[in-house]
């Protein structure tokens, strides 16, 4: 354990020594990711699935704000669904904006939430944003959770879809328009995983805030549970057919990189927990303090050997310190 | 001569400016009316931009059905009950800006008394130091 704190320790002053350049570069490959899997998964339009093209918008996210990866997922995003289908991208577009104007505007910070969400989906790993938002988020995180499971929901429902698509006339304009809403509204796995997902972010959130040892590991543990409860009893009532042993694996798997995160993040002694009462005129204080676990980095050692009396054989001492 | 109090606490502030600061800062050089007043116009002009789309969408999904309809329909009432949905709409949206943004503004103002405090602090900190 105590290798591992040295190496977070090592990690976090790396971090902040290099923090201007690792930063720019974090930005570079999350916009490289998203976009190479973008055109993976839709790639309709020739002239923006190319790498060079795909390495300069990235490039131009490394140094511009986290919201302007999102603008780019789904500026590329629509363009693709334009080439492939004008009432996909007309409906897609339409639900992006509204989601814009109704709840992204209102938190900005979240908004990465949107593009991490579906990448997590095609890792098979989505259960990590749910219980990492409830552990460093707040509960309207939920929201932002519900508008990443939608947007995936949309793009999905349109891969999965477009031979379909594809095969009707170009005249069938409206019935276009109607089996893609449809298919949106009606998606009862979006319903049942929104669901799942902001319940799990609300009692995560609930749990790490009390002031009980071991608060966010209880919090997880809960979280990673309710979410396959839900998920399952959605299964059941709306017969979805989804594949259970995808949900446990990829919640456990979820489950042991937010361990990872609350090592970073949240690593505490409770073994050295103090808890003090004091009182001023206008309040009494019960304060619970929790000690983080912390090591000192080792430092390197460098033994002076002196000329003088190394002819002799004899290697100094280091001087010595009272 | 360095005076370490002095250091760390521009280096709080400096740091406070860089992140939340820049936020708090922003919204403290409005009046609490006309910062409020400004992000619920935003806020409606967003909600009915959202009604437009979604109303638009409604009208496509059965445009055939739809234009058929039309001649038989009591188009004033038809209004009147699209006219309602929108204002029960873009108000509840209203509420729901104007609560966020009330709590906004005053946990803004609130962060702003302890920078401000601070920046005295800093101020007298000099002061001292200038005369002693």
């Amino acid at each position: 354990m105590t290798t591992l704190l040295v190496a977070k320790q090592i990690l976090l002053t790396i971090y902040s020594k290099y923090e201007v350049y690792i930063t720019p570069l974090l930005k570079f490959f999350l916009a490289l990711i998203t976009l190479c899997l973008i055109n993976s998964r839709l790639g309709y339009m020739e002239s923006i699935d190319r790498i060079t093209v795909v390495l300069i918008v990235a490039l131009m996210c490394s140094f511009m704000p986290m919201n302007f990866i999102v603008l780019m997922g789904a500026v590329f995003t629509l363009l693709h669904l334009y080439t492939f289908s004008m009432e996909c991208a007309a409906v897609i577009g339409a639900g992006f904006l509204l989601l814009f104007l109704l709840y992204l505007r209102f938190s900005p910070k979240d908004t990465v939430v949107v593009v991490l969400l579906p990448l997590c989906f095609l890792l098979r790993i989505p259960y990590v944003i749910p219980i990492s938002m409830g552990l460093i988020g707040a509960p309207a995180s939920a929201v932002s959770v519900a508008c990443g499971v939608i947007v995936y929901y949309m793009i999905h429902y349109v891969t999965q879809n477009a031979t379909v698509i594809a095969a009707m006339a170009d005249e069938e304009t409206a019935a276009k328009f109607k089996f893609i809403i449809d298919g949106l509204i009606q998606n009862r796995e979006m319903v049942v995983t929104i669901a799942a997902f902001s319940i799990t972010v609300i009692i995560v959130y609930l749990l790490r805030r009390l002031s009980i040892d071991y608060a966010w590991t209880i919090a997880m543990t809960a979280g990673a549970v309710v979410n396959i409860m839900v998920l399952l009893v959605g299964d059941l009532i709306f017969d979805i057919n989804q594949p259970l042993i995808g949900v446990i694996l990829g919640t456990i798997v979820s489950f042991l990189l937010v361990l990872i995160l609350q090592f970073f993040v949240f690593y505490v002694d409770y073994s050295r927990t103090e808890k003090v009462q004091f009182e001023d005129d206008e309040y009494y204080y019960y304060v619970k303090a929790v000690p983080k676990v912390t090591v000192a980095k080792p430092e390197k050692k460098v033994k002076q050997i002196s000329s003088a009396r190394s002819n002799t054989g004899r290697i100094s001492r280091p001087p010595h310190h009272s | 001569m360095l005076n370490e109090e002095r250091v760390v606490l521009m280096t709080k502030m400096a740091s406070y400016e860089a992140h939340d600061g820049k936020r708090c800062l922003a919204i403290g050089s409005y009046f609490r009316s006309d910062y409020i007043g400004w992000q619920v116009l935003k806020s409606i002009i967003s909600a009915t931009i959202a009604f437009v789309v979604v109303f638009a969408m409604y009208i496509f999904y059965d445009f055939e059905i739809f234009m058929t309809e039309i001649y038989k329909m009591d188009l004033l009432e038809f209004a009147k009950n699209v006219l309602f949905l929108y204002l029960g709409t873009v108000g509840a949206y209203a509420l729901i800006s104007y609560v966020v943004y009330t709590v906004r503004y005053s946990r803004a103002s609130k962060s702003l008394r302890t920078y401000y405090m601070n920046l005295h602090k800093l101020s007298s900190m000099y002061k001292s130091e200038k005369n002693g």
